[in-house]
């Protein structure tokens, strides 16, 4: 089996780099973007399985990078993971899943899992 | 009518009446005398013919005598006519002058003179005869010449007493004619004095009539008039008492010597004093005020009127206390009342119940508090959430990490991320920390814990901002309502200048002036658009945002508020500077501030 590739973009650059450690180690090929734009560029020019989003962005917030990622690759999991008590509904209604900041490595890890396995079979009937 | 019209009708109401009972008097007086007259001239008939009768009596008592004496010859039978020869001439003097305006009677009396002197001159031949002759001849002839001397004699005296005859005759025609002018009189003089009296007393009374009539007429007229003024008066006094009485603020007027003479319904209501209890009642006692939080009793605004004689306001935090024990707090205007020559006849207050007013604007404050507050814990959370979510995923590694090396370097990691919460969560707990008194501020340092708390939106919208602070600046006051003012400008200026915008904070001390003590002056200036000349003016209104539904409305109304607790200002205008376009916010704050934590803190507007 192929490594799952995730792509981390968060503003919060100490943040992502620790988070970088603890994917990576949970067996996850990972690649940051500190910015929204970065970020789809990457998911353009690289196959990936999920996408972790930070909400609370400058520039280009975590509303706006969903959009275009699901305008691109639409059966690509997206988990928000953010700090946000209220986030607008249509950007939940625009993701997989949601995932509060804090909760813990292996929380994430597990959320991660999931939101790939609930997606995959989608993905492969439209591929 | 006026007065002299009055007075000229009074003077010919006597003097025509006067006048006219003058000229009656006048014909009357004249009339009797008309009469008198012709009474004498009866009388004067009377008097002519009494003496005519007597003339003719004593002249044939005369004839007796002399004929006595002819057939006796006794000389004694003479005595009588001797006796009347004097009185004859004298009735005959008088006669004369008795008649002497009548020719004709005249005519007639010289007859009877003349026929008495023929007779007279008769007898004194007779007389003069000796009388022997007569007493002792009887002879025939002789007697025979007697009884011819007899006969002429006789004659003589009745053409005497033909002659009286004629004259009494004609002096009795005269009387009758006389009578009879005299009664035409009479009855003349009745006739005019009923007609006249009638005619006079009618015009009088016509006259008199007439000029009551003048006079009630102009008096109606008056009475009429002066109770058109009256209704007028009335009227326009009802008008002014219904106009008060409506008036939905309380009023008050009284003397200038503080009696209450009117108050409208509401300040009845307010004060608890009906108007017929008042008014015999000073106003100090009626409109009691105090200080809202001192308790002492405030300068009673009629003094305040007489002292500047000017509209005053009342200071801030004033209340009511009724005369049934009620609190309220109001708001109020005292006026002086002259007279036309300037002199201070009374006062008018004007004043209104702002209790439920204040307690709206305390719950606006409480509100907006909450609004920045719930904003502030989100953006707080946010912060925190980020070091915390790291400092569990270095746990998460360091617990699977062989390498003792890597795990001090996570340890180190965890540590800094935790040290970060940590002040978030202090500054924080300072916004909530509220001292009693105001306390000395660095005010450099209350903005950097500003931009801190707001540091993950202005990255978010990539907003570069550049600090020209002086050092050192300090102020008096309370930290978290300060907070909450810079918050609220900073916040307004991100959103009015957009993502990647710029925004210049400047800070420095200025010196005391005329009218404002030394302070920091705070200026924030964005490079938006700036703020129209329309909005510019309801920016310090309760409720008025330009954010839709983002804003509350109440940020900058509660930010002057709070400055103006502190003794300080804001002033908003659009900024000249080219590399700032936007608004240009400026904050003076005074160095030493007289507030209080209970102070108001909603905006006052003069």
């Amino acid at each position: 089996m192929r490594m799952l590739t995730i792509l981390c973009i968060d503003d919060e650059a100490l943040g992502l780099q620790v988070r970088r450690a603890v994917l990576e180690r949970a067996g996850f090929q990972v690649l940051t973007a500190t910015n929204g734009k970065t970020g789809i560029s990457l998911f353009k020019e690289n196959r990936i399985d999920a996408v972790l989003l930070d909400y609370l962005m400058p520039e280009m917030d975590g509303g706006e990078v969903a959009i275009t990622i699901r305008n691109l690759k639409p059966e690509v999991p997206i988990l928000l993971h953010s700090a946000c008590v209220d986030l607008p509904h249509q950007v939940l209604n625009l993701v997989n899943a949601t995932l509060a900041k804090g909760d813990g490595a292996e929380t994430l890890i597990h959320r991660l899992h999931q939101v790939i396995e609930e997606t995959k079979p989608q993905s492969e009937n439209s591929r | 009518m006026n007065l002299q019209e009055f007075r000229r009708i009074l003077k010919q109401a006597v003097l025509i009446p006067l006048l006219a009972l003058v000229v009656l008097a006048g014909v009357l007086l004249w009339q009797v005398e008309t009469a008198q007259r012709a009474q004498r001239w009866l009388d004067h008939s009377d008097q002519v013919s009494s003496e005519l009768n007597e003339l003719e009596r004593l002249i044939f008592e005369q004839a007796n005598a002399v004929r006595g004496y002819e057939l006796t010859g006794n000389q004694a039978m003479l005595a009588p006519y001797k006796a009347s020869a004097g009185p004859i001439h004298t009735y005959f003097t008088r006669l004369r002058q008795l008649v002497a305006d009548n020719p004709q009677q005249i005519g007639n009396l010289v007859q009877v003179q003349d026929r008495y002197r023929l007779w007279l001159g008769y007898a004194q031949d007779i007389l003069a005869r000796p009388r022997v002759l007569i007493d002792y001849n009887h002879n025939s002839n002789q007697r025979s010449q007697v009884l011819g001397n007899e006969s002429l004699d006789e004659s003589l005296i009745t053409a005497v007493r033909d002659s009286t005859r004629k004259m009494g005759l004609a002096e009795n025609h005269l009387r009758s004619e006389r009578l009879e002018e005299s009664i035409v009189l009479e009855r003349r003089e009745l006739v005019v004095i009923i007609f006249g009296t009638l005619v006079v007393g009618l015009l009088l009374g016509f006259f008199s009539l007439n000029r009551l009539r003048m006079v009630s007429k102009a008096y109606r007229s008056a009475l009429t008039e002066s109770q058109r003024r009256a209704d007028e008066l009335y009227e326009s006094r009802e008008w002014l008492q219904t106009t008060l009485r409506s008036i939905g603020d309380a009023v008050i007027v009284c003397a200038a010597n503080s009696t209450v003479q009117f108050m409208n319904p509401i300040a009845e209501e307010l004060t608890g004093w009906s108007i017929d209890a008042a008014q015999t009642q000073t106003l100090e006692r009626v409109f009691q005020i105090v200080n809202e939080q001192t308790r002492k009793e405030v300068e009673s605004p009629v003094e305040k009127v007489r002292r500047l004689n000017k509209v005053i306001g009342l200071a801030n935090h004033t209340m009511l206390l009724a005369r049934n024990g009620m609190e309220y707090a109001i708001d109020d205007s005292a006026a002086p009342i002259h007279d036309k020559h300037g002199n201070l006849i009374g006062i008018v207050l004007v004043f209104r119940d702002v209790t439920e007013k204040k307690r709206t604007e305390a719950a606006l404050v409480a509100s907006e508090k909450l609004a920045i507050a719930g904003r502030l814990a989100a953006s707080i959370a946010h912060e925190i959430h980020n070091p915390l979510d790291a400092v569990a995923n270095l746990h998460y590694l360091m617990a699977g990490e062989p390498d003792a090396a890597k795990r001090e370097e996570y340890l180190a990691l965890a540590q800094q991320e935790l040290s970060r919460t940590v002040q978030i969560s202090r500054t924080m707990l300072s916004l909530y920390r509220e001292p009693n008194a105001p306390v000395s501020i660095d005010l450099g340092d209350l903005l950097q814990g500003v931009l801190l708390l707001l540091h993950r939106r202005l990255q978010s919208q990539n907003i570069t901002i550049i600090h020209e602070f002086e050092n050192n600046c300090m102020v008096e006051g309370f930290p978290a309502e300060l907070r909450q003012v810079f918050t609220n400008l900073i916040v307004n200026a991100v959103d009015a200048t957009g993502p990647n915008g710029r925004i210049r904070l400047g800070m420095k001390s200025v010196p005391a002036e005329e009218f404002s003590g030394a302070g920091i002056l705070t200026e924030i200036a964005d490079s938006g658009t700036g703020i129209s000349e329309q909005v510019l003016q309801k920016l310090f209104q309760p409720f008025f945002t330009t954010k839709g539904d983002q804003g509350t409305g109440l940020g900058l109304w509660v930010s002057m508020g709070i400055v103006q607790k502190h003794g300080g200002a804001i002033r908003i205008q659009n900024s000249t500077d080219p590399e700032f376009k936007g608004a240009n916010v400026r904050v003076y704050l005074p160095a030493r501030t007289l507030a209080t934590s209970s102070s108001r803190s909603t905006p006052h507007f003069s």
